[in-house]
């Protein structure tokens, strides 16, 4: 039987699993972007190879229909209005979803990187010591300052909070404990209803 | 039959016992829950047993919890619970998770409210949390436990967040706008509205509302504007007023009578403003080419100063025109009379003519002096035989108003010898040296 006209777009089996939150609008809120990025850049901060890897894991999970490519995640990524290079143009549903799904993958393996460092994290607060007594801990913060720094807009007030170094490293941590959270069975449900808290109707 | 699920992390071992849906097939679900046991390793408190009460809480709370601690919004607490939760999870100063567990006593006594339980207070660092909330997760995505107890995960509602600037800190900008606005009107309240003055009526007042015979007769700007006093120029004016008057002047209907006004002249000769002195002058003004020569001043808000000068001016029945300084300082009148009458017995001999013409020269050069104006003034100077000069009449009008710079005023005697004398005319021109040139008025014998 010919066929008249191609086949319409349809969103990957796997994003349904993250039910459509009832927005008002068919955007992302604005937090919802912010975080995504800026989960995603504690992770590279943590693993270098992650957009590599990033690009891997969403050919293996057939999402190439949504995140097209490296350019296409790069402006993902810019979404996020506290971005030096920021653009503006919305992130869809569909998009956010694939965002979540990469995120809780990536999360998962590196669930336990994640828990020495908050394990000893913890231990290192219980002897009140700072955090870069502990060598891989240093490093990452170190590496997540270096980040933020580098790709955030410092005339943003969202960027102009965190204009210390130890408002960062809480960021970095509170990051870190996050990424924890949602690299579990239900991780990705997780963090994708905590994206819209106080935005839905 | 009996059968024990268990889910086994680093810090958390959660295991539920509980009988199948059907007695025999150990691999059918486990839907009736007896007892719930989950050890913490690594805390304060070893172990915590509910029921099914108890595993509901557990699962509420640590989703709510965990949400929290994902997205950063705080679920406001609802007012007034009607019972406290058996589990409950709270985030500390420190950075630790506290659960706090109301359980119920291990021996079989009566069972009692959850609030009448002090709850057990179990901190938790991060990673034990999250096994916990790990074991609590794959109970829950465990469709061969409970299957009846699944995943509800749902945003917060907006109207249920509190707004991250309080209401005071809002509305205090609004506030103080309403205050100061408030306060500016009280100020402007006691400032007294600005009095609005008519504005100025111009020096130069409009012929038109001369002719439109209002009975007020308009101010003429003799106050305030300088007045021009150059004799020169003032001669100037005169002649040129006059002429114009003249040659405008279309005397048809003659006046009944002379009809007089006063002009104000500008030092361009403009008539920038005239005035009636009779009731006649008034009436028959639009007869007169005054309203036509008239300059009407078009700015009249901003009234000018320049210099005038005050004329009088008569149109008379014989259709001539009149014009004279009005201020008649006895400075700038003619001294001299108007009109030398005819000679009744002219003097005839040429030898003495030439005789009074040099004795004339000679008086008139012994007084000479410069004169104020480059213009030559010429004069009708009459001697008598004995060259006494009884008269003298200016030609030009500057001649005539400076008449008193001449020598001829003090020379002129009184006219009381007869007129029956012989006498004779001559053409007196004084240059602006005051160099006289004289010669006879009809000419060289």
């Amino acid at each position: 039987m010919p066929v008249d006209s191609p086949p319409g777009f349809q969103s990957p089996l796997i994003l349904e699993a993250l039910p459509t939150p009832a927005l008002p609008g068919d955007q992302c809120p604005r937090r919802a972007k912010t975080q995504l990025d800026l989960l995603l850049l504690a992770i590279e901060a943590l693993d270098l190879t992650s957009s590599e890897v990033m690009l891997e894991i969403a050919r293996e999970l057939g999402l190439e229909s949504v995140i097209k490519g490296r350019v296409n995640l790069w402006l993902l990524r810019s979404t996020n209005p506290m971005r030096r290079y920021s653009q503006r143009r919305p992130m869809q549903i569909e998009e956010a979803k694939a965002l979540v799904i990469l995120t809780a993958h990536q999360c998962r393996r590196l669930t336990v990187l994640m828990r020495q460092l908050l394990m000893g994290y913890h231990q290192l607060q219980e002897q009140q010591l700072s955090p870069h007594h502990h060598l891989r801990l240093a490093d990452y913060l170190n590496r997540f300052r270096s980040h933020f720094r580098s790709r955030m807009n410092p005339q943003r007030a969202g960027v102009i909070v965190y204009n210390t170094d130890e408002k960062l490293d809480q960021l970095a941590i509170a990051l870190l404990e996050q990424m924890l959270l949602c690299s579990g069975v239900l991780g990705p449900q997780r963090l994708w209803s905590s994206l819209f808290d106080g935005e839905v109707l | 039959m009996t059968v024990k699920r268990q889910y086994t992390l680093p810090y958390c071992q959660l295991i539920l016992e509980g009988l199948t849906a059907s007695g025999n097939d150990s691999h059918s679900p486990l839907t009736v829950l007896m007892n719930v046991e989950c050890y913490l390793p690594g805390t304060t408190q070893g172990s915590l047993s509910g029921g099914r009460e108890f595993l509901d809480s557990l699962v509420a709370a640590v989703s709510r919890y965990g949400q929290q601690l994902l997205s950063g919004v705080t679920v406001p607490a609802k007012a007034a619970p009607t019972e406290p939760p058996w589990v409950d999870l709270k985030s500390g100063p420190d950075s630790c998770h506290h659960l706090l567990v109301r359980s119920q006593p291990l021996d079989h006594s009566p069972l009692v409210s959850p609030e009448d339980l002090i709850p057990v207070d179990i901190p938790l660092s991060t990673v034990q949390f999250h096994d916990l909330m790990e074991a609590v997760d794959q109970l829950l995505a465990d469709t061969q436990t409970l299957p009846d107890l699944t995943a509800q995960f749902q945003a917060l509602p907006r109207r249920l967040v509190k707004p991250s600037i309080a209401f005071s800190q809002q509305a205090l900008p609004a506030t103080l706008g309403a205050v100061a606005l408030a306060a500016a009107g009280l100020a402007f309240f006691f400032i007294p509205p600005p009095q609005i003055k008519p504005a100025k009526s111009s020096q130069r007042q409009s012929p038109a509302l001369v002719s439109t015979a209002s009975g007020q007769p308009p101010a003429l700007a003799a106050a305030s504007s300088p007045a021009i006093t150059a004799p020169e120029q003032l001669a100037l004016l005169q002649r040129d007023l006059t002429q114009r008057l003249q040659s405008n002047w279309k005397p048809h209907p003659a006046p009944s009578q002379n009809l007089v006004y006063r002009l104000s002249v500008a030092a361009d000769g403009d008539i920038v403003a005239y005035k009636y002195t009779t009731h006649q002058a008034l009436q028959e003004v639009d007869r007169t080419p005054l309203p036509q020569l008239s300059f009407d001043p078009v700015a009249t808000a901003n009234p000018s100063q320049e210099p005038t000068a005050q004329f009088r001016a008569t149109f008379t029945p014989t259709a001539a025109v009149r014009v004279e300084p009005w201020s008649a300082a006895g400075t700038l009148t003619p001294v001299a009379k108007a009109e030398l009458p005819e000679i009744t017995s002219p003097l005839k001999a040429g030898d003495r003519i030439r005789q009074l013409n040099a004795g004339l020269y000679d008086q008139l050069l012994a007084r000479a002096k410069p004169l104020s104006t480059s213009e030559p003034l010429t004069y009708r100077v009459r001697l008598n035989q004995t060259g006494i000069i009884v008269a003298y009449q200016p030609v030009t009008a500057t001649a005539g108003l400076l008449a008193r710079e001449t020598p001829l005023p003090a020379l002129a005697a009184a006219p009381d010898q007869a007129s029956s004398d012989p006498q004779a005319d001559f053409k007196v021109v004084f240059t602006a040296t005051g160099v006289p040139q004289v010669n006879p008025w009809d000419g060289w014998p």
